[in-house]
């Protein structure tokens, strides 16, 4: 959390992410550049430079789009959201490089505009094979050029976080667009299996996990809660939930996190104000509930950030009857405080 | 991740869990066997039936052909690899001591691996005179303006 904005709030998990994120990158170009110069030594430079930062973009995209799903599924992998969006600002760099020699190679050289050409050198739009796939991935790589100068948190607090996000949510009209442009570009023309392989590899495995965490997701918002009592709804025992972390309900519309903490129970909205993370699935640390993605903290008895900060998320009633907790799903509004239910 | 949010996100991967096979099954489907000939001249797509000399190199076979009385010569191109340079136009000298473009005669250009067949002469009598001399032909990328290739019968 931040009070005011910086360009990148360093700590050392960013550091050494961003580290691994670098290392991976200059050892993938050059191994590439190494082995292209060794087994295809009439490659020119442009070519190699072309192939090398689209098969590394392709990649760390398929890392990017997996990172979700993955942390739904199991909650080891949430270290690597974190700082995921250092991750799709890399890869928009690399894809830009992969671009720009693109445009230089093939339309650059002639006496027409390159961003024109690239557009109408090929208009065979009603071909499959003639497809004008550099259209493709010049739309692909826009998407990924407003996302990644949108990815600051300035950003996310001016534009709104409903606008915010349903930009970003983009992304997977680039993903299609990506993958289009590879089908309909090289694999047309390479004779090697490798390119189509991994693109269907890539596709099955980002289409599974997110299935698979979609569908998870969905069975937790159909459990039904019937055992309900002036207004308040049986949700487990007392012994379920663990000192300073919570249990996550979903009833009627919304997730609902129960935290314990202190010998006694409190309720909130289970959404972060930040980026919408699951606060339940956080903990409580110097008695604040933490968002395990970014962080993120709120005081367990008014769902107020601490000051400086200005987050808040809504509170709800909940109660202890004989080791059984009840909880009333209707919403206080965002920062009222609510005393939490002693646990005898 | 609020619960739009969570079925937004649901509406779009099954959406895209039929689009993306679908695009590339199509485009697997669509992988042409043979190039298109998108030639500077229009050529034949069949081969002659004599083939005049022959020559084999890593990156494609090319022959020179003609027809039952010789009065046309054809130049096959059978591209096997993809091309390594952004361009590849062919042209054929009878000068094997200069590969000059402004010079020589533009045959035509090849793109993706395939086959090509180019129609580089149809006068009897020049045929008759430029033959027993052999075949020079040079492979010319005008984006980087230079030779790549030499193929001399």
């Amino acid at each position: 959390m931040g009070a005011s904005y910086s360009a990148i709030s360093w700590n050392r998990q960013k550091k050494i992410y961003d580290w691994i994120i670098f290392s991976f990158c200059v050892i993938y170009l050059t191994t590439f550049i190494l082995l292209t110069a060794i087994f295809n030594p009439n490659y020119t430079f442009e070519t190699v430079l072309i192939r090398s930062t689209s098969t590394l973009a392709v990649l760390i995209l398929h890392v990017i789009l997996s990172i979700g799903p993955l942390t739904r599924i199991n909650k080891r992998f949430f270290p690597l959201l974190y700082n995921r969006r250092h991750l799709g600002v890399t890869m928009f760099c690399i894809i830009l490089v992969h671009g720009a020699f693109g445009i230089l190679q093939f339309h650059s050289l002639g006496n027409v505009n390159p961003f024109v050409s690239l557009f109408t050198s090929n208009t065979h739009y009603g071909s499959v094979a003639d497809f004008p796939f550099q259209a493709l991935g010049f739309f692909a790589l826009s998407i990924f050029f407003l996302m990644a100068i949108t990815s600051h948190d300035f950003w996310l607090h001016n534009l709104s976080p409903k606008v915010w996000k349903t930009l970003h949510m983009f992304v997977y009209l680039a993903y299609f667009l990506v993958v289009m442009h590879v089908m309909l570009g090289v694999i047309q023309y390479e004779t090697n299996p490798v390119f189509i392989i991994i693109m269907i590899i890539g596709a099955i495995t980002l289409i599974t996990l997110h299935l698979i965490a979609g569908t998870k997701e969905i069975r937790k918002d159909n459990i039904e809660y019937k055992l309900r009592q002036d207004g308040f709804v049986f949700v487990c025992e007392v012994n379920e939930i663990e000192e300073s972390r919570a249990k996550i309900f979903c009833i009627d519309k919304e997730r609902i996190a129960v935290y314990k903490h202190e010998n006694k129970l409190y309720a909130l909205h289970n959404v972060c104000k930040h980026q919408g993370g699951p606060l339940g699935e956080g903990k409580i640390l110097d008695g604040c509930i933490t968002c395990p993605w970014h962080g993120y903290q709120y005081l367990p008895q008014n769902g107020q950030s601490p000051p400086p900060f200005k987050e808040m998320v809504n509170t709800y009633d909940v109660k202890v009857n004989d080791n059984k907790v009840w909880l009333n799903p209707t919403p206080y509004p965002e920062g009222v405080e609510r005393p939490g239910a002693c646990i005898k | 991740m609020i619960k739009p949010l969570r079925k937004r996100h649901l509406q779009i991967w099954t959406t895209l869990a039929v689009l993306i096979p679908l695009g590339i099954i199509l485009a697997w489907i669509a992988i042409p066997k043979q190039a298109k000939d998108k030639l500077l001249q229009p050529a034949s797509t069949q081969a002659f039936p004599n083939v005049l000399a022959s020559a084999e190199k890593d990156n494609y076979t090319v022959r020179v052909r003609s027809n039952n009385d010789t009065s046309q010569l054809q130049l096959e191109w059978i591209n096997k690899k993809t091309l390594t340079y952004p361009t590849a136009t062919i042209y054929w000298t009878t000068n094997d001591m200069k590969d000059d473009i402004d010079s020589a005669s533009l045959i035509g250009r090849i793109e993706a691996r395939g086959t090509y067949y180019f129609l580089f002469a149809n006068n009897k009598d020049q045929i008759q005179i430029v033959a027993p001399k052999g075949f020079h032909f040079f492979v010319y990328d005008f984006i980087h303006q230079k030779v790549m290739d030499t193929i001399t019968f």
